[in-house]
């Protein structure tokens, strides 16, 4: 097969996997089957084509038209999920009509009584002009899709769980693999020198005063507060992550994973807790009042941050806690 | 009848077929093409857009495993039943027999009618 019955081919699969939905992992897994049997395939249609006196130029067009259109192939092999399965959209479209009403009927009742209402974690707040047409209409038009998008996150959440009580033992793996595993110990140790051995150069503002340059550590208590917790929550998560490499998935490294999890879940929630994660106090001087500003995006930016990697931590340990439960049933 | 029309239904009666047959077949591991051919050569024409889609529902479900062979001249990712799947291909079986005889013994009931009613 020469470079251009290659490109044929990678092209084809390029469509095909541009139609498949689900993860990339799963998707390198169809490619790989789906090439494997172009092959197969070909093989064939070469040793008929010696007898047949099929060209091998037309051999491998052959077998792609007889496989067909790639999109339809990708689709078939690994269907895009659709947000919202064709027979939930009815209730879906229902239950977005009762959290409207809900919604919009407390807005009205806020305007009426003239004050914002708090249902923790949400703030109603009154329509400023109960007269003006446009003022509803925004209002309604931006409850509307609020509540969709709200009733769309649990439709998901929902559609996500069923998944992992259907198909737990895949689902809720460790570690998927041993690569992955060693790419993870690599990346948390890198995490682990830098924090330690970097922070105050990396995170940093360079100010220069004429030829010289002055470095102000913009590391804030948030963070120094909870270094130990941080490297003890790292150092967990490198041992679980050699446990794996060297012994395999066993109860102990689940067990370390767990505790490691906690142990981050803890942490970032301190951190965020503390609100302080970046400090520009000693930077105040030269910088005057655009340091607030600065610093507050800077916080601002690390909370989510946190609360981003908090979040992602906790689901990742709800999992581990039904795959111990698993293994020990 | 227009023949798309008759090609649809047969495609539809056929899928539900394709399932047992496959999993009859992969009590001996076997590789998606070589299924694919096999399912063919008995008359049980299937594409490989229907088939691996198939596969790994079966394998979601735990009736089948897959593993990637990468010894061979290609790397081939070859499939067989599980012991779940093993425990549930007979019972199946029986329920394609059970379907098989009745839908026969219906057929066999209408067409007479069907033959009474056009004389």
């Amino acid at each position: 097969m020469n470079a251009r019955d290659e490109t044929t081919i990678h092209r084809w699969l390029d469509e095909a996997a541009a139609a498949m939905g689900g993860d990339a992992r799963r998707r390198e897994e169809a490619l790989r089957e789906l090439e494997a049997t172009i092959h197969e395939r070909l093989e064939e249609v070469a040793l008929g084509g010696a007898a047949d006196g099929v060209p091998p130029d037309a051999a491998v067009r052959d077998v792609l038209d007889a496989l067909g259109d790639p999109a339809e192939v990708g689709a078939a092999f690994m269907p895009m999920p659709a947000l919202i399965e064709a027979r939930h959209t009815r209730p879906f479209v229902l239950h977005t009509f009762i959290v409207f009403a809900i919604h919009f009927l407390l807005v009205i009742g806020a305007t009426m009584a003239a004050r914002p209402f708090e249902i923790p974690p949400v703030r109603l707040l009154p329509l400023a002009n109960p007269r003006s047409l446009a003022e509803i209409f925004t209002r309604v038009l931006e409850t509307l899709v609020f509540d969709a998008g709200l009733v769309l996150c649990a439709y998901l959440a929902f559609r996500r769980l069923g998944l992992l009580l259907r198909s737990p033992r895949g689902a809720l793996a460790v570690l998927p693999d041993r690569r992955r595993c060693l790419e993870g110990a690599i990346f948390l140790a890198l995490v682990l020198v830098v924090v330690n051995f970097f922070r105050d150069t990396l995170l940093a503002l360079y100010l220069r005063d004429g030829d010289a340059t002055a470095r102000v550590p913009l590391v804030g208590p948030g963070i120094l507060d909870n270094l130990l917790l941080f490297n003890l929550w790292l150092l967990c998560a490198v041992a679980r992550d050699v446990g794996y490499l060297w012994r395999g998935e066993r109860r102990v490294t689940i067990g370390i994973d767990l505790f490691a999890g906690s142990l981050g879940v803890f942490c970032l929630l301190r951190m965020v807790a503390s609100e302080r994660l970046i400090d520009l106090g000693r930077a105040q001087e030269a910088l005057g009042p655009s340091a607030d500003n600065l610093a507050a995006l800077l916080n601002a930016a690390f909370t989510v941050l946190m609360l981003l990697g908090a979040s992602a931590l906790a689901v990742r340990l709800v999992r581990r806690l039904f795959r111990l439960a698993l293994l020990r049933s | 009848m227009p023949d798309s029309l008759l090609d649809k239904i047969g495609a539809e009666l056929k899928r539900g077929l394709v399932q047992i047959a496959a999993l009859s077949l992969l009590r001996e591991r076997m590789y998606g093409y070589q299924l694919v051919k096999i399912l063919s050569s008995g008359g049980l024409e299937t594409e490989e857009g229907t088939l691996y889609p198939l596969l790994r529902r079966l394998e979601g479900q735990g009736l089948l495993v897959s593993e990637w062979d990468t010894e061979g001249a290609r790397p081939r990712k070859y499939y067989r039943l599980t012991a779940e799947g093993s425990s549930a291909l007979p019972r199946m079986e029986e329920a394609w027999a059970e379907i098989s005889r009745s839908v026969t013994s219906i057929l066999g009931r209408q067409v007479p009618a069907l033959a009474q009613e056009g004389s």
